[in-house]
């Protein structure tokens, strides 16, 4: 049951979405970010089809980057939501991308601006906006709460009251939230709401210190493998 | 749900005497949840030239620019604005060209054509354009919308009056329909001038 | 001796030219001059015209002005077939980044886009480069007014004052001597006027071999391109002393 929500507010915008990484009834991660930075000072939160989700975002990031990097100027957040909102377009009567997602930006003489972009390329800019089946909550709260230019303070008083109110009410509701702001000093990470720790968190150390002879060629989450004769006898590592 | 009312919409378009006025509600939705109640879905092409367009979002939006490009073109190629009846037959082509897999839009086309006679037409999603003399609707409240529009429609009408006749057509019509309404924006476009009005009808 | 390195575009002399681009720009030295000039409140575009006949009945408004968007104009020096053909790829360029981005494109963009088309006649296919200079004006909100010019090759650059066709050079210095920093468009108008005067050919200038557009921004900060009228032009050149007045004797 994911949810993205975002607030634009008075000389900010703030983008929230839930942190579960969910498929079928298993939630694999529950500190998956949703929300890219797509430059300096635009986010794109998404939620959606799994694959699509990141496959689809990483390629608009890519491309806002190219523009800047052929054009030396980057684009303005109506435009990169206007390019996004064509690339859904173009891919809906062929293989459209499952993907649901609120664009956040601040530009020096527009201000802040907040963009609703549902799965089948329908765009909108609107002050406060809420997607997936935390929108049912979320939308009714801010009609109550939101008013305009509201501050970080206010705003982020808000945010609470809406995950507080999908965990009391959502089935399913998600653990963890991320927040993250942009406003003229730039796009970035604001705070996190956790109610659950990752199991996976930091790596375990191994049992037994096991002498590394050459490099490693990559990065593994698994400890050092042994020689296989040890492998067999030791089981799963914890 | 039907996907000509999954964003919901109401529009309609009166002529008058030596002008026409062209209507909608401004609400977005999906489904039964409203997201937005500003959404644009009148745009101009012109100074004399309007065109509305009910049906799906994203649909309206595409439409719309894809239909700005190409009159850009004309009007950089021929050095002036196109007619009414021909971008009419622009609307009708583009929609045909996709007769197999069709915007889910149905226009509305007004404008003033030559001598600025007032023209309006409607097309359905596949391009089959449907001129009047009178009056068009298009949208989710379009039963509605032809009921109040008979009712209360009469030829010839000053700007003012046509003002009054087509808001209260619409008005009454998105009261009876749960998917569109939130209010409604009213064009009024006369030779000289073109009139902008938001109403405010029962928001819910 | 370099004769066999005339024929085809895709292949360098020996010295390390491409024959046929150099070619091109020899023909556009043959036609009607173009001249523009950057102010600070808009640019200036001016052109001889060439094609003047009684018989002569043109639908279009200018000979060798055209709109390429709303913030966007040029001038065109050269063959005239090859150079609608261009201003059709610009429109369409123009046109495509606003539906992908529903924002006009910046002017350099524009320029750059259109040069990549005509340095690709300068590689492959075969075909022969186009034989068109371009003096495009315009407006976008990141950069102010621009002025670029470009030619067959596909180079461009962005300019003060430029000018293109016939006696280019002698046009060029009288411009770099003259212009002035800070200059308005209204001088701009004179400026381009009296250097289009000298190094035009012909002994006695009047409106109908002129053509004069502007681009500013109208108080409400859209930007207008406007062809002044002959009447206007006339106006102007009694003015700047370019015509002289024909008094009629009763």
């Amino acid at each position: 049951m994911e949810c993205l929500f975002g607030i634009q507010g008075d000389k900010f915008t703030i983008i929230v979405a839930d942190t579960s990484q969910v498929q079928s009834i298993v939630v694999q991660k529950t500190e998956e970010d949703k929300i890219m930075l797509l430059d300096s000072h635009k986010l794109l939160g998404t939620i959606g089809e799994n694959g699509d989700r990141v496959q689809f975002s990483e390629y608009i990031q890519k491309n806002i980057l190219l523009y800047q990097f052929r054009n030396g100027i980057p684009l303005s957040t109506a435009a990169a939501a206007n390019f996004t909102c064509g690339e859904l377009a173009h891919a809906l009567r062929k293989n459209p991308y499952y993907v649901n997602m609120m664009i956040a930006g601040y530009d020096p003489e527009e201000g802040p601006s907040l963009y609703y972009l549902d799965y089948i390329a329908t765009l909108h800019k609107v002050k406060s906006g809420a997607l997936g089946y935390g929108a049912y909550f979320v939308l009714s709260l801010m009609d109550k709460y939101y008013s305009k230019n509201m501050s970080l303070d206010a705003a982020l008083d808000l945010v609470d009251k809406c995950i507080a109110e999908l965990k009391t009410r959502l089935m399913g509701a998600p653990p963890n939230f991320v927040i993250k702001i942009v406003d003229e000093n730039g796009a970035r990470e604001l705070a996190w709401r956790k109610t659950v720790e990752d199991i996976n968190g930091p790596r375990p150390t191994p049992a037994t210190p096991i002498e590394v002879k050459s490099p490693p060629r990559h990065i593994s989450f698994r400890s050092p493998s042994p020689s296989s004769k040890e492998r067999k006898g030791k089981g799963r590592q914890k | 749900m039907q996907i000509t009312s999954y964003n919901g919409s109401a529009l309609v378009a009166m002529l008058g005497k030596n002008c026409f006025a062209i209507a909608s509600d401004r609400r977005l939705g999906v489904n039964f949840q409203t997201i937005a109640t500003d959404y644009q879905r009148i745009f101009q092409i012109h100074d004399k030239l309007f065109i509305g367009l009910s049906g799906l979002g994203t649909d309206v939006q595409t439409l719309f620019q894809r239909l700005k490009f190409r009159h850009k073109l004309y009007q950089l190629r021929e050095e002036r604005n196109m007619r009414p009846e021909t971008f009419a037959s622009l609307v009708s082509s583009m929609l045909y060209e996709k007769r197999f897999g069709p915007y889910f839009c149905e226009p509305i086309i007004a404008g003033l054509g030559e001598d600025n006679a007032p023209f309006i037409c409607t097309t359905d999603l596949i391009g089959a354009k449907q001129f009047s003399s009178d009056f068009v609707v298009s949208g989710t409240a379009s039963e509605s919308l032809y009921g109040a529009c008979e009712s209360m429609y009469k030829p010839d009408l000053e700007p003012e009056d046509l003002f009054e006749v087509i808001s209260q057509a619409l008005l009454s019509s998105v009261d009876r329909d749960c998917i569109s309404g939130w209010g409604g924006i009213v064009y009024v476009v006369t030779p000289d001038q073109i009139i902008t009005k938001t109403l405010k009808g029962r928001m819910d | 001796m370099s004769r066999r390195y005339d024929s085809r575009t895709t292949i360098f002399s020996p010295e390390g030219r491409l024959y046929q681009v150099e070619y091109a720009m020899e023909a556009i030295s043959n036609a009607g001059a173009a001249i523009g000039v950057l102010a600070k409140d808009g640019v200036v575009l001016a052109a001889e015209k060439r094609v003047i006949s009684k018989l002569l009945a043109t639908s279009k408004s200018t000979e060798k002005m055209y709109k390429i968007d709303d913030h966007v104009a040029c001038a065109v020096a050269g063959i005239m077939a090859d150079a609608n053909i261009l201003i059709n790829t610009a429109r369409l360029q123009a046109q495509r980044y606003t539906l992908a981005y529903q924002e006009p494109m910046p002017v350099e963009q524009l320029v750059q886009s259109l040069c990549d088309t005509k340095q690709g006649y300068t590689q492959f296919g075969g075909l022969r480069p186009f034989g068109v200079s371009f003096l495009f004006a315009g407006y976008d909100k990141k950069f102010g007014f621009q002025l670029y010019m470009s030619d067959p090759s596909g180079n461009y650059g962005g300019r003060k004052a430029g000018a293109i066709g016939a006696n280019n050079q002698a046009a060029q210095s009288m411009l770099k001597a003259d212009y002035k920093e800070d200059i308005t468009r209204e001088e701009a108008v004179n400026l381009a006027l009296k250097v289009l005067s000298k190094t035009m050919d012909s002994t006695s200038l009047s409106a109908e071999k002129l053509e004069l557009a502007e681009l500013s921004l109208t108080p409400e900060g859209e930007v207008k391109y406007r062809v002044t009228t002959p009447e206007n032009l006339n106006k102007l050149l009694v003015k700047l002393g370019i015509t002289q007045v024909v008094v009629e004797e009763q």
